[in-house]
């Protein structure tokens, strides 16, 4: 015992001489920083990563076994103990969280089942809710008792816009007989004009809420490292955005997840369908302010039109996306995690996106009235849902992820990947333990 | 009565196939003209049958049985006078050895020799019986929870028990605890003490007498016949005689108390910063927790662990409870309001088997807070509270927090005494005063200043030579087999429990006081059939002392390990025999041989010794004597045995109750007999010693000078004896110990002159 207490103030010795580089943001004006724990908040990030964080022992087996921790900055072991200690302002701040992909490899290997890879997951939750303005949507976005009143209000906006320019039976082409029975005739659709200011100016909202969050989130990760503490020669900033950019578009973060491989496959599906459907939907909305369109735009799009075949092999890739990270989460929970409320609640209404819309484009076909226009409300109620609470939703992750990675790139705290033949060892061995698994099946 | 001898050969587990048996009873008929000579078919069944047949029908009264290790028979039953000894033939000689060879039938008959030499000289055991009456009842010192566990369990075993407590009621900490930790599945909540059904029961039970206020001013006698006086505490000077009665044994139940905390901390310093035991008291007494200072309620505490354990500076093992008696406390905390905050501080947290359960109830507790880290500063703000700073934490490199209290988790020391130090001191004293020379008398005043912590602290008050007080190691715990008998101490019939024992909880106090009472018991019941209590459990034998020839050495009092022998004036020895452990080593210290056994005395080894055919010098066929201890060595070379290890075919192996028992005068006897060399196995000695006798092997080690002294007066090489120390599970080095001392030391110095003188 005596021997290993000696190792152990040799440790610490060691880690006095500073040998092992510093957790940046520990310290406020050269003194040790004054913990004030947040007990709610260890509640909430327990309720939502499962109560199982408690059980953390700070092993450090999660850091380890994830691909993307450096040694420098060791995650997720310590936001588990800044988590477990309520220390709410310094993880907001901390970058960290966000180079996590929750491929849950943490989560698999940690000997407690504290499940580091949701808690991370529920951390970003808070973040969002944090910097994206005004935080009651990111509150009500937690709570399954807020559907109602998140849906009620797409539908009252829509609907409001429908009525300014008349009413609302114009739009879907019902009248009334004089005897007071429903008729359908056959009407046009709903004016483009006002979908399309009523689309561009929730966009310009959205892109407000954005901005100040990224630019919130900048100053709040910025005042954890000072300056000289970077450690590469810092990046210029467009370098830094560039390498991003590229690292997100080819996904080889995901490459680097060993237990949640599929989700590398999920994820680009979803990745590329959403992106490309919001080229299509950009596309329309500015066709008449943008100068690339010529001669008259016909809207809908013919069936063999390129932007139509666009937008419908986005939205296959979507749905694919979707329906596979659907079965992951059933399947496969233990490993990818079951996925939260805030999870599925982005799945979900992704998913009703196309589903209506791939309905509504049939139903147009079939030239079905009114139920085309039945389908293209809901639809857009879905395409609106999306846009305006993308600040507040888990597709938020699309901004701060970005900005963290950005940060982490301009600031050297980048993700480097594990040593190579590491992460090949252990592919090898988890390999080996799903056949083992499927042998004994 | 004349003797007669019975040998009977085993020709069963391929003895028969690998030795000339016919040859063997030759030896026995023809040089030892033995009675009888048979060859039976197994040691067991029938062939035990035969042998008993035999013994009947032939009137023998000595039998020596050639078969298998006297550890392996399942069947024991020989009537009661008739002496058997039996020869490990297969373990020590087929299995060792290659069949059929002219080196293996010699080291066969040597053995047959040995035993039959061996039961000539021995003599019928018979109990030791004292004259006096063995009282069965047991004294149980000290009324915390393992006393009072003891004590109902050793009354409701159907025991008397006297239990004595030095404060003015029972309970110790036990009846200071607010309340205590999980002590049964699912190991998640804090439950009462108990502690009010505990004394009902012990007041109820009319077997046991309850003294409180007293301790025991003397206890005189030895197991079964222990005289004990109790004194009250009285106010201080005076203290009167309470009682007088006798014990059969005595369990020691005197608990701890806590350690000084580190002295980096501030306790005693500032107000607001206080013991775990301080803490208990506060609650216990209030029914919350308060700050010191001011009386307001303690809204935030930190708990920082290994107060004063696990630091070189104070002791450096862990006291074990604290830990769990932190996660306790830090619930307590949280009953006080949903915002009161627990922060702990430990190099590790230490809860040991279920109760590792608990812990993780604990941390589920988001308002208490866990890292690890070492508390650098405690430093004291204006309105009373405190700032904590800690480095190497877990959630970063140093943090503080704001806390109304710091509670310092103080470690556990005994509540014991050494006797031996004690014993010492008193010594010391009285060479001060009548040493003979003023170096003598300086080096005795540094020795009592030395010792001087010692002075007054005695608790048992033993009537014993060695001193009134258990030995105890160095942190006073008392000492004992720890390995194999933790629940023994080095004085018979006397066993501790509990804290005084080893730190614990109060589950394990509870197992422990269970433990004690069956030991105790076992003590009692042995004794009164005149037996030895463990190692040698059932032994009958016990030592005599010849003592018309004793020279009052004081070897023999001072080095049994037990305690077992008192002086009178002149120093000549008094045996207690119910205290004695029969290890022989007393007779290994008599330089005037008068101590021996009935079944084993100096002569008897010395003859065996002497019986082992030593071929000339030309013959190239040394002879090798191996003592080795039966506790382990003998059972190691057994397992070499089943291993089918071969070793060197010169070696003749005795075994010995202890290599403490060994006397220097087996090894002349050995070298004049013109063996070449001595080879002594005994158990590990040191401060973690695993022999069974405490001190048998190191003493086998000290006198190992005498012995050089007599190897050199007959110009023998120093290097023809050789102690080891093996474990049983070192059984594979055997054979190499045997090799490397025929190849180094015989083939270094030659054959033995002595040979065929
Ligand atoms: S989350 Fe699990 S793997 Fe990571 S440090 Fe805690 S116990 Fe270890
Ligand atoms: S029980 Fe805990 S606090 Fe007590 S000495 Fe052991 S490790 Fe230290
Ligand atoms: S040395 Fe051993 S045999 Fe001799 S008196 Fe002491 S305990 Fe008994
Ligand atoms: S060792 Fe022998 S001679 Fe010495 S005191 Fe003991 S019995 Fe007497």
């Amino acid at each position: 015992m005596e021997a290993a207490r000696n190792t152990l103030q040799e440790k610490s010795a060691h880690r006095e001489q500073g040998n092992t580089p510093a957790i940046p943001g520990c310290f406020e004006n050269g003194q040790p920083i004054l913990v004030e724990p947040d007990s709610d908040f260890v509640r909430r990030i327990g309720r939502r990563s499962g109560d199982a964080f408690m059980k953390c022992m700070q092993c450090g087996t999660c850091s380890a076994t994830c691909s993307l921790s450096s040694d420098v900055n060791p995650f997720p072991r310590k936001d588990l103990a800044w988590a477990r200690w309520g220390m709410k302002d310094r993880l907001l701040r901390d970058s960290d969280i966000w180079l996590c992909y929750q491929c849950n490899d943490c989560s698999a290997r940690c000997p407690r089942s504290a499940r580091p890879g949701e808690v991370l997951a529920a951390i970003r939750q808070e973040c969002i809710v944090n910097f994206s303005a005004p935080s009651f949507f990111g509150r009500w976005m937690q709570r399954p008792q807020f559907i109602p009143l998140l849906l009620g209000i797409p539908v009252a906006l829509l609907a409001l816009a429908l009525l300014l320019v008349g009413p609302i039976e114009d739009a879907l082409g019902i009248t009334r007989s004089l005897d007071g029975q429903i008729l359908f005739t056959y009407s046009s659709m709903f004016p483009h004009w006002m979908l399309n200011s009523f689309f561009a100016f929730f966009s310009l909202l959205t892109l407000i809420v954005v901005i100040s969050g990224i630019l919130r989130f900048w100053r709040a990760m910025k005042s954890t490292i000072p300056r000289e503490r970077y450690v590469n020669p810092a990046r210029g900033l467009g370098a830094s955005i560039l390498s991003t950019l590229k690292t997100v578009f080819i996904h080889d973060n995901f490459d680097q997840c060993t237990i949640a491989r599929p989700r590398y496959v999920s994820h680009l599906c979803v990745f590329f369908g959403f992106l490309a459907l919001a080229a299509v939907s950009l596309w329309v909305i500015t066709a008449k302010i943008n100068p690339m369109v010529r001669g008259d735009f016909i809207y809908p799009f013919g069936f063999l039109s390129p932007w139509k075949i666009l937008a419908n092999l986005g939205g296959i890739a979507l749905l694919t996306g979707l329906v596979l990270m659907m079965w992951d989460r059933f399947r496969n929970d233990e490993l990818v995690g079951p996925g939260s409320y805030f999870d599925w609640s982005l799945i979900a209404t992704l998913s009703m996106v196309v589903v209506t819309g791939f309905m509504t484009e049939a139903l147009h076909y079939l030239r079905l009235e009114p139920h085309r226009h039945l389908a293209y409300f809901v639809h857009l109620v879905f395409a609106f849902t999306v846009l305006i609470y993308l600040p507040y939703s888990k597709l938020a992750h699309l901004v701060y992820r970005t900005t963290a990675l950005v940060f982490a790139e301009y600031t050297g705290r980048t993700s480097v990947g594990g040593v190579n033949g590491d992460n090949l060892l252990q592919r090898d061995t988890i390999d080996a333990e799903e056949q083992t698994k499927a042998v004994a099946k | 009565m004349e003797d007669k001898i019975g040998v009977f050969i085993c020709t069963g587990y391929g003895i028969a196939e690998a030795l000339d048996i016919e040859a063997l009873c030759k030896v026995a008929t023809d040089e030892y003209n033995v009675a009888y000579c048979k060859t039976v078919e197994s040691c067991e069944g029938a062939g035990l049958k035969a042998i008993n047949e035999d013994i009947k029908s032939e009137g023998l009264n000595k039998v020596v049985i050639a078969g298998i290790s006297p550890r392996q028979y399942r069947e024991n039953d020989f009537p009661q006078e008739i002496i058997v000894e039996k020869v490990a033939m297969r373990e020590h000689v087929v299995w060792c050895q290659p069949p059929n060879d002219e080196d293996t039938q010699m080291m066969a008959a040597d053995y047959i020799r040995m035993y039959i030499v061996k039961v000539q000289k021995a003599e019928p055991v018979e109990p030791f019986q004292s004259e006096e009456t063995i009282d069965k009842s047991i004294l149980v010192v000290g009324g915390g929870i393992t006393g009072m566990t003891a004590a109902l369990d050793t009354a409701r075993a159907g025991y008397e028990v006297r239990l004595v407590e030095k404060s003015d009621k029972l309970g110790g900490w036990l009846a200071k605890q607010h309340m205590s930790i999980p002590t049964k599945p699912p190991f998640r909540e804090l439950e009462d003490t108990g502690i009010d059904a505990l004394l009902a029961e012990i007041e109820a039970n009319p077997r046991i007498k309850t003294y409180t206020s007293s301790y025991t001013s003397k206890i005189s006698g030895a197991p079964g016949l222990f005289d004990v006086t109790l004194s009250s505490n009285g106010n201080g000077t005076s203290s009167e005689m309470v009682d007088q009665f006798r014990v059969g044994s005595i369990i020691q139940a005197t608990g701890w108390k806590p350690t000084d905390p580190r002295d980096n901390l501030p306790y005693g310093k500032l107000d607001n910063v206080i013991l775990n035991v301080d803490l208990e008291a506060m609650i216990k007494e209030q029914g919350r927790i308060t700050r010191p200072s001011d009386g307001k309620e303690a809204k935030n505490i930190a708990f920082i662990q290994c107060g004063g354990s696990r630091a070189k500076e104070h002791h450096s093992y862990c006291s074990s409870i604290c830990c769990l008696n932190t996660l306790k406390q830090a619930l307590y905390l949280r009953g006080q309001g949903d915002d009161a905050k627990a922060y702990i501080f430990y190099e590790f947290i230490r809860t040991p088997g279920q109760f590792e359960d608990f812990y993780r109830r604990v941390q589920e507790d988001p308002n208490i807070y866990f890292t690890r880290g070492e508390v650098a500063e405690i430093t004291a703000g204006d309105d009373g509270t405190l700032q904590v700073t800690a480095k190497n934490t877990m959630p970063g490199e140093q943090i503080r927090v704001k806390v109304d209290l710091v509670v310092l988790a103080a470690g556990m020391k005994p509540n014991s005494a050494d006797g031996e130090m004690i014993r010492a001191l008193e010594e010391a004293k009285v060479t001060v005063k009548e040493g003979e020379s003023d170096i003598q008398r300086g080096e005795a005043a540094k020795k009592v200043e030395e010792l001087k912590h010692h002075e007054g602290t005695e608790i048992l008050n033993l009537g014993y030579r060695q001193g009134p007080d258990l030995p105890a190691l160095e942190y006073g715990f008392p000492d004992s087999h720890f390995i194999c008998f933790p629940y023994e101490s080095r004085r018979t019939g006397i066993y501790p429990a509990g804290c005084v024992r080893q730190p614990m909880d109060g589950l394990g106090s509870r197992q422990d006081a269970a433990g004690a009472a069956l030991k105790a018991i076992q003590c009692v019941e042995m004794t009164s059939r005149g037996e030895a209590v463990h190692p040698r459990a059932g032994d009958k034998s016990y030592p005599d002392f010849f003592l018309q020839k004793c020279t009052q050495c004081k070897r023999c009092t001072e080095e049994c390990p037990f305690g077992v022998l008192n002086e009178d004036e002149k120093g000549t020895p008094l045996l207690q025999a119910t205290r004695c452990r029969r290890c022989g080593i007393c007779m290994g210290a008599c330089p005037e041989r008068i101590v021996s056994f009935k079944d084993y005395t100096v002569d008897m080894v010395a003859s065996m010794i002497k019986a082992v055919v030593v071929p000339e010098e030309y013959d190239e066929k040394p002879r090798i004597l191996a003592l080795m201890c039966e506790n382990d060595a003998i059972p190691a070379l057994e397992l070499a045995g089943q291993h089918r290890l071969q070793y060197n075919p010169f070696v003749r192996i005795i075994p010995v109750r202890c290599l403490g028992s060994v006397n220097s005068v087996w090894v002349t006897e050995a070298i004049s007999a013109g063996y070449d060399g001595v080879i002594m196995i005994g158990c590990k000695y040191g401060d973690d010693y695993q022999c069974h006798f405490i001190k048998g092997s190191e003493l086998a080690d000290y006198r190992g000078e005498n012995i050089r002294e007599k190897l050199q007066q007959m110009s023998m090489e120093n290097e023809r004896v050789e102690l080891h120390q093996l474990q049983i599970n070192e059984y594979y080095r055997i054979p190499e110990i045997f090799e490397n001392f025929h190849k180094e030391v015989i083939e270094q110095f030659g054959m033995n002159p002595f040979k065929g003188m």
